[in-house]
């Protein structure tokens, strides 16, 4: 027996899991909910024997290393701190109506990695660089506040969803939609048309990104629709980003590695920027009919979830609880033990180099949650929306720096 | 006499004002964040050549006229890492005395006019009379860990305490370690260099090629005062600056993980022995091992690991052991360059390295020596032709890594122990005094967030008033922090008074 049956035994127990907890939610039988309880529980042991194991058999093979440092790995940890701190939440406020939500995301995180060949599940060997005792602490804790950053984020969904009374009218879809529409095309056209033109598009697409952004935090406790819109957006973005790439990993390892290049090269070539027109055409279309689906449908989610969900006190408590949690240990793993490792490598704390900026502007966007809720006083939707834009930052650092910059930290990557 | 407010004083309110708002460090949080983004889509530091193949000309002119390419220390930038800081200073020193003043207050009884404010308040009716209530309430505060503080007068007791005031410094802490490791940076760039050195095996150096020089120096020399420790030759190109030691490269090594005994390419370890010397030649460090991570440290200058590579047309030495296969000895150790050859007087034998290759390798399943190319010396092969006088008795292969054994038809066996002076070793050379205060605001940085949000300043008073015989007890509470595991703490020193 080796650990990857284990992991598959895992991700099956996650499956069941999810399963129960949805029909938990649908029917509402107690003894339903402690069975999805208890498979969590197994799953949760299992993996974490599975990754003792795994850890074990890389000394076996003289390696002899922490399993937490290629893709492959620091997902399938990414799936066992999230399954923990769900674990712990569960117990500690009674309550097993988030686990519809949690255990969805790590079943198909871990079936994702079993699917899609692309991630290698070898152990291979580490670079000298990355030998060092840093490595495990400054990743375990990363990754455990990763993990808290995404309950946070599932939590601050839950709590912009329940906030909404109604949808508002339908031109406020309109407006979004028209917006896709038209900067979708503007979009495609700038990127072929000249270094400069894109990079303008891509910085006014960013500055009214980042000025909605404000808008909701500033005003969106009284404009309640466009709040809601933005939580279709998140749902959406997820939702598709997630879809999107597992289709290019799929096609990506169906084509097979005729050039040397990376998987990042790559990154969403078999949808939105596929070479054939009509399959960009129906990528755009589709997400937008999944928009659609999720913004109609999302009061209807509502009604079954209000049956379940704590008091909107308590969800705000926890989203604010969890980043408690995970801010300092993002500061204490993953800034300053990554700046020591640095410096013991390289001599240098800090090189500006993509994830370290990156990680630098999650870090700050949830001090300001922090500032916004200790100083201000702040409670509810706007906090809900930062910690929301903080979880796409952590996304960004996680994912986006290694698959579509490049810098130092390349071992995440796909090579 | 009123005394009129002057200009400046009116200037400095208001400056200090602008300064002390949280409001700024929000704003200047988001607009770092957003500016932060440009520097990790736009490569930085990259040759022009590489820009211009990536945007246009004017694009490039625009970028390079606004420091995108090196943002992160464009005057901007820095300012607004400055004007952060400066904030986070003043609100620190607007904020601090009155914490402090909370912190040191003392403790008084609550009055009507207190229990008013307090968030949790309990009304207790103990039939048992004052004294019994004082001693149920002390007992309940002790065995939750409060130390408590007495007063009152007749008709009236009170029991009043406070925990985790300290807990309100937390957030001092933290700003002061982000102000720490913003000064210790500043004194690492005035300071402290950033440099390199690449040091063929065997050379010496006495002095290193910068990347950044010392804020300082760039200040003096262009005001023209003080030493001047950076060496500009226009041959060189680079600046350099003298180490004030000689620093030599004894070795360098690489291993690489094995598959089958045979090396695979994909470097494991590699190292540098290094030794020091003053600049009249008298050892100070003799050669010690630096790898990746485990760095070189003298008189405040560090050299690290960093990469390795050969040194183009250059050959070195072929370093042999020679023994004899039934006797504990040190053996011969037999240098020779390639293509030469070289008596061994201890087996009496004319050894000839007839050829060397980077990457040899012995086939396992047959025995056979293979060669593949590479440009690195992933497993250096040496091929020897051994004679006795002009005759030749045998040829065999000698390498780094064997995952057979060479022939050896006679009773020494001869080993491979280096390919000596053909590689450089690539150190990264810092000097950095402020990196020890930045490691102060890193530990604060762990402590602080951890005190601020787990602690909490938690006060309890209990006031006994005497009804007729019976007491009427009142219990209050507060926490600036955590309320919800408060309540539960106080609703059950409450219940255990009740009981």
């Amino acid at each position: 027996m080796d650990s990857s049956i284990l992991f598959g035994i895992a991700t099956l127990a996650y499956l069941i899991a999810m399963v129960l907890y949805i029909s938990y939610l649908a029917f509402r039988k107690d003894g339903v909910g402690l069975a999805a309880s208890i498979v969590t529980y197994a799953g949760l042991g299992i993996q974490t024997i599975a990754l003792l194991m795994r850890w074990y058999e890389s000394y076996q093979m003289g390696i002899g290393r922490a399993p937490l440092s290629n893709l492959y790995e620091s997902l399938v940890f990414f799936t066992w701190s999230t399954v923990l701190i769900y674990v712990i939440v569960e117990y500690k406020y009674k309550t097993r109506a988030f686990g519809a939500f949690v255990m969805p995301v790590a079943f198909l995180a871990l079936a994702f990695i079993n699917v899609a060949p692309g991630i290698k599940a070898d152990i291979t060997p580490l670079v000298p660089a990355l030998q060092s005792n840093w490595l495990l602490y400054h990743v375990f804790l990363s990754f455990i506040s990763y993990a808290t950053f995404g309950v946070a984020f599932a939590v601050s969904l839950i709590y912009l969803l329940m906030d909404t009374e109604e949808r508002g009218p339908v031109v406020n879809f309109g407006y979004a939609a028209g917006a896709l529409v038209v900067l979708v095309p503007l979009g495609h056209f700038f990127a072929g048309a000249g270094m400069m033109l894109k990079v303008f598009f891509w910085i006014g697409l960013g500055a009214l990104a980042i000025a909605w952004f404000v808008y909701l935090v500033v005003a969106g406790a009284r404009n309640k629709p466009q709040v809601y819109l933005f939580w279709s957006v998140c749902v959406t973005l997820a939702a598709g980003l997630l879809l999107a790439m597992g289709i290019d990993f799929l096609l990506y390892e169906i084509k097979g590695h005729l050039t040397e290049e990376s998987f990042r090269k790559h990154l969403f070539e078999s949808t939105f920027l596929s070479a054939s027109q009509p399959v960009v055409a129906f990528s755009w279309a589709a997400v937008l009919s999944f928009f659609w689906l999720v913004w109609s449908q999302g009061m209807r989610l509502k009604a079954i979830l209000k049956q379940f969900m704590p008091t909107q006190e308590l969800i705000d408590d926890l989203t604010y609880r969890m980043i408690a949690i995970g801010w300092p240990l993002f500061t204490a793993g993953g800034l300053v033990m990554g700046a020591v490792w640095a410096n013991s490598a390289w001599g240098t704390y800090w090189g500006w180099d993509p994830k370290e900026t990156w990680s630098l502007i999650t870090w700050f966007i949830y001090a300001i949650y922090l500032h916004a809720r200790y100083v201000r006083g702040w409670k509810g939707t706007q906090m809900a929306i930062i910690s929301a834009v903080g979880f796409i930052g952590v996304i960004f650092t996680y994912l986006g720096v290694n698959l579509v910059l490049s810098g130092l930290h390349s071992y995440g990557g796909m090579e | 006499m009123e005394q009129q407010k002057g200009i400046v004083e009116i200037v400095s309110e208001k400056v200090w004002k602008f300064f002390s708002s949280v409001k700024l460090a929000v704003v200047l949080l988001i607009i770092l964040a957003i500016v932060s983004v440009i520097g990790t889509v736009i490569q930085q530091n990259e040759p022009p050549e590489k820009y211009l193949q990536e945007y246009s000309a004017a694009t490039v002119q625009l970028f390079e006229a606004i420091g995108f390419f090196d943002m992160y220390h464009t005057w901007w930038f820095v300012l607004l890492l400055f004007l952060l800081t400066a904030n986070l200073t003043i609100c620190t020193l607007d904020r601090f005395p009155r914490t402090w003043s909370i912190i040191t207050a003392r403790l008084k009884p609550i009055d009507d006019e207190g229990l008013k404010a307090v968030p949790f308040k309990k009304e207790i009716i103990f039939k048992g009379g004052m004294d019994k209530a004082e001693a149920r309430a002390s007992q309940a505060l002790q065995a939750a860990g409060y130390r408590y503080l007495v007063s009152g007068g007749p008709g009236v007791h009170h029991l009043y305490s406070q925990k985790g005031a300290y807990s309100r410094l937390g957030v001092y802490i933290t700003h002061t370690s982000i102000i720490l490791i913003f000064v210790g940076a500043l004194i690492g760039t005035f300071f402290g260099f950033k440099g390199f050195l690449n040091l063929a095996e065997g050379e010496p150096s006495n002095k290193v090629f910068l990347r950044n020089e010392p804020m300082w120096d760039k200040i003096t020399a262009a005001f023209g005062i003080g030493e001047q420790k950076v060496i500009r030759d226009p041959r060189v190109g680079v600046p350099s600056m003298p180490l004030g030691f000689i620093i030599r490269c004894d070795n360098f090594e690489v291993d690489y993980y094995q598959n089958q005994g045979i090396p695979t390419g994909m470097p494991k370890e590699y190292y540098s022995i290094l030794s020091v010397f003053d600049l009249e030649g008298r050892p100070i460090i003799d050669q010690r091992r630096i790898v990746v991570n485990d760095p070189l440290t003298h008189r405040g200058i560090t050299f690290y690991q960093s990469s390795y590579g050969m040194i183009p047309g250059a050959s070195g030495k072929i370093v042999l052991t020679v023994r004899p296969k039934n006797e504990a000895s040190p053996g011969e150790l037999v240098v020779l360059d390639p293509g030469a050859s070289t008596y061994v007087r201890s087996i009496d034998r004319t050894i000839k390295a007839v050829g060397m290759a980077p990457f040899g390798y012995r086939d396992p399943a047959t025995g056979q020596v293979r060669f593949l190319r590479s440009e690195e010396l992933i497993n250096p092969t040496v091929e020897l032709e051994v004679y006795k006088g002009k005759s030749l008795l045998y040829k065999t292969y000698v390498m780094k890594a064997d995952s057979g054994e060479p022939a050896m038809p006679e009773n020494y066996t001869i080993r491979y122990d280096d390919y000596w002076g053909a590689r450089y070793t690539g150190l990264q050379v810092t000097k950095d005094p402020g990196v020890w205060v930045v490691y102060t605001g890193f530990i604060l940085l762990c402590i602080g967030p951890l005190i601020a949000f787990f602690g909490s300043h938690k006060k309890i008073w209990v006031r006994i008033l005497d009804r007729k015989g019976h007491a009427s007890i009142t219990v209050a509470g507060s926490a600036n922090r955590n309320r919800l595991g408060f309540e539960r703490e106080f609703n059950r020193i409450a219940e255990k008074i009740a009981k």
